[in-house]
């Protein structure tokens, strides 16, 4: 096993603007084996120059990895203005200590992330595989796809312990994404696939939907008026009221599910 | 005195190009035909920036073009991230140029798209846009729909020049054969002109998209007795509308972009539209504001694949409204310098963003003074487009139309300063490099 620690030096984040150290470079799959020396000269983008790593974080290395696997990479210090953590990963573990910026997990393919914090927009987009946990909330278009793709989430599991922003899981097409509390407006929409679960109160979800499935365990703010209800079914003994649509994609198209109570 | 005809107007997206000045000792004296009054006041012009300036302790002190083009260079060049913003009022051939700084710069270029059309752009990304020119509404359309929009006073000529009151081809008895549906919050003075006032509840143009949707498609049914605000008869009457017209128009702005569900409205106008065509031909487009806002947005698709919000600080060009878009990254604090051309964030912007903006270096290009000007560090006066400068712009239906120039002027046009600011830059990394 080898644990990579990278600790944001304070220098980075203290000029006249915050601008933004993304991390894409730095995967379990990309990093492993590499020793400290090398690691310290892998290039990261910040702003419009590629800086080295080790004059951006303070590095530390423990024992040696021969795949992507068996390696740990902790992130500490001020993340908030750290983007792309874990973005594209295929392996491994990564530990993120706070709250993280964009992008969180964006095309991750494998590995875990967790983030013991908050995760700014667009944590899991497109995400294909692997397993990603926000211990605190998530903001807008969670699990949401790029700009125009017709895709988000593919694939994979997401957990969110606090609650999610608009349009989580847009253009969902496959996995899982369960949030524990309450989420804002169109989640699910234009979903065809997979299932979201929101223990927490929603509004105006499933809009545009063709597929897939969407459980709302807490109260239901504003329902979309496209839905037809299709009576009830019980899930892990508590009924649920069942809909079909959504019918503004026209009847042969609305094959997504509702459950609300 | 001479008459100048088919004179082009460089304020509005309706870009009407049938104006007729008079002109004398090289100076607009009579706007005679064509303009309307806020079109009129851009054309007979309003006090100038006087000279190049760069602000010193606190003070902006008056300087030569070649020392705020080469202080303007320096601050970009030093930059880690900057962002040039603005484009809309100004021509092509600028935002071309415009387009090469950011690649060669590394920096973000954004437009007022951003705080404007943005939603509809994005929307546009989601799903395309059934669209058609203004000249085809003029001759085709019996229904108009304005949502969100106020064109009897944001876009004066709009109505009289292309839809509710125009004649054409197949419409020619004008507004005697045509009906027109106005969508708002408020009983607007366009709402009054109206056969149908919907009144919608603040934010709620989203669910009642869907639920048109679902009456067009059949599913009248499940649609509940009222939907943000408004009463089922109500929709099922505008359905109807909408199944017994030859050619539907929709219309849009900034009280459907900016609201609610904010871009998802416009994906939603644009399902309406395609659902429409279930029963009738339908077309929508957005009322763009500035004269050359959609001109920026195809300068930059064709330069850099994108419209609005892009990133070139790889070398490659990222676009992510809602990251890269001007407001966001000045909320964020993300950029270290801003160069701000052809438009008023001042005046425009959230304070949040401005309090940044105003932290930072900040270059203003510009023909008047406005509230930017306030907290520029370099401020460059341009030659007014469409008056001293020509070159092309599109109009909101993304037709292009050839600005003239009527004056001669002393003041640079607006592609000539970046053009020397983009010379300098490369001369002094040409110079680092040695």
């Amino acid at each position: 096993m080898q644990t990579i620690t990278l600790k944001l030096k304070d220098a980075a984040m203290s000029g006249i603007a915050q601008v933004p150290v993304e991390v894409d470079a730095l995967t379990p799959d990309k990093l492993f084996g590499k020793s400290e020396a090398e690691l310290k000269a892998v290039k990261v983008w910040w702003g419009n120059k590629q800086e080295a790593a080790g004059d951006l974080f303070d590095v530390s290395v423990a024992g040696d990895a021969g795949s992507g696997d068996e390696v740990k990479i902790v992130f500490e210090g001020d993340l908030t203005r750290v983007k792309r953590i874990g973005d594209g990963m295929k392996s491994g573990e990564i530990e993120a200590r706070g709250d993280v910026d964009m992008h969180c997990g964006a095309m991750m393919e494998g590995g875990k992330i967790v983030v013991k914090g908050n995760a700014n927009c667009w944590a899991g987009r497109e995400m294909r595989g692997g397993e990603l946990v926000i211990e605190g909330d998530a903001e807008d278009n969670l699990c949401a796809m790029y700009r125009g793709e017709d895709k988000g989430m593919t694939g994979g599991k997401v957990m969110v312990n606090g609650n999610a922003g608009e349009c989580v899981g847009q253009y969902m097409a496959g996995g899982e994404i369960l949030i524990k509390g309450n989420v804002d407006r169109l989640a699910g929409l234009s979903m065809s696939g997979g299932k979201i679960t929101i223990g927490g109160d929603a509004e105006l979800f499933g809009p545009d939907m063709i597929g897939g499935e969407i459980v709302v365990k807490g109260k239901v703010l504003e329902m979309m008026p496209s839905f037809r209800p299709d009576g009830t079914e019980s899930i892990e003994g508590v009924e649920y009221k069942k809909y079909l649509g959504d019918l503004a994609m026209g009847e042969k198209k609305a094959k997504g599910t509702l459950y609300a109570r | 005195m001479v008459e100048v005809t088919d004179v082009v107007c460089s304020l509005c997206g309706c870009v009407c190009d049938d104006i007729v000045l008079e002109v004398e000792n090289n100076e607009i004296v009579k706007v005679k035909k064509g303009a309307c009054s806020v079109g009129k006041a851009k054309l007979l012009g309003h006090e100038r920036i006087k000279s190049p300036a760069i602000r010193e302790n606190g003070e902006l002190r008056e300087c030569s073009y070649d020392e705020a083009i080469k202080k303007a260079a320096e601050i970009l060049y030093k930059s880690r991230r900057s962002l040039l913003y603005g484009w809309s009022s100004t021509v092509c051939e600028a935002h071309k140029v415009g387009v090469e700084l950011t690649e060669d710069l590394g920096a973000v270029m954004d437009n007022t798209a951003s705080v404007c059309h943005g939603p509809s752009v994005l929307a546009i990304n989601d799903v395309g846009l059934p669209s058609c020119t203004l000249g085809e509404v003029k001759n085709r359309a019996d229904l108009i729909i304005y949502w969100g929009a106020n064109p009897a006073q944001a876009h004066a000529n709009h109505m009289k020049r292309y839809s509710y009151v125009s004649k054409g081809y197949w419409t020619e008895e004008g507004k005697k054969g045509k009906k027109m549906v106005v969508v708002d919050v408020r009983k607007t003075m366009t709402a009054k002109m109206a056969d149908v006032f919907v009144q919608i509840k603040q934010g709620k143009d989203y669910q009642v998209f869907s639920a048109l949707r679902a009456i067009l498609r059949g599913h009248e049914d499940v649609v509940p007795d009222e939907v943000g605000g408004v009463p089922k008869e109500q929709l099922l009457e505008v359905a109807n509308m909408v199944k017994e017209s030859k050619f539907v128009m929709t219309f849009f702005g900034m009280g459907v972009t900016h609201t609610g569900a904010r871009h998802n409205n416009i994906v939603n106008a644009i399902q309406f539209t395609r659902a429409a065509h279930l029963h009738t031909k339908a077309s929508i487009m957005p009322l763009r504001g500035h004269y050359n806002v959609a001109g920026i947005n195809q300068v930059c698709t064709w330069e850099t694949g994108f419209p609005f919000a892009i990133d070139m600080s790889r070398g490659y060009a990222w676009y992510n409204p809602g990251e890269q878009s001007a407001t966001d990254l000045l909320y964020r604090g993300d950029c270290d310098a801003a160069m701000i051309i052809a438009s008023d964030p001042g005046a425009h912007f959230p304070g949040e963003s401005l309090k940044h903006l105003a932290k930072i270096p900040v270059i203003q290009i510009d023909p008047y003074a406005n509230p930017t000007t306030e907290f520029a560090d370099v401020v460059i006066p341009a030659a007014v487009s469409g008056i001293e400068a020509e070159g092309n712009v599109y109009r909101m239906d993304n037709v292009p139309i050839r600005l003239r120039k009527i004056l001669d002027t002393d003041y640079l046009p607006d592609e000539e300063i970046l053009q020397r600011i983009l010379t300098e830059i490369r001369a002094m990394r040409e110079k680092e490099g040695e």
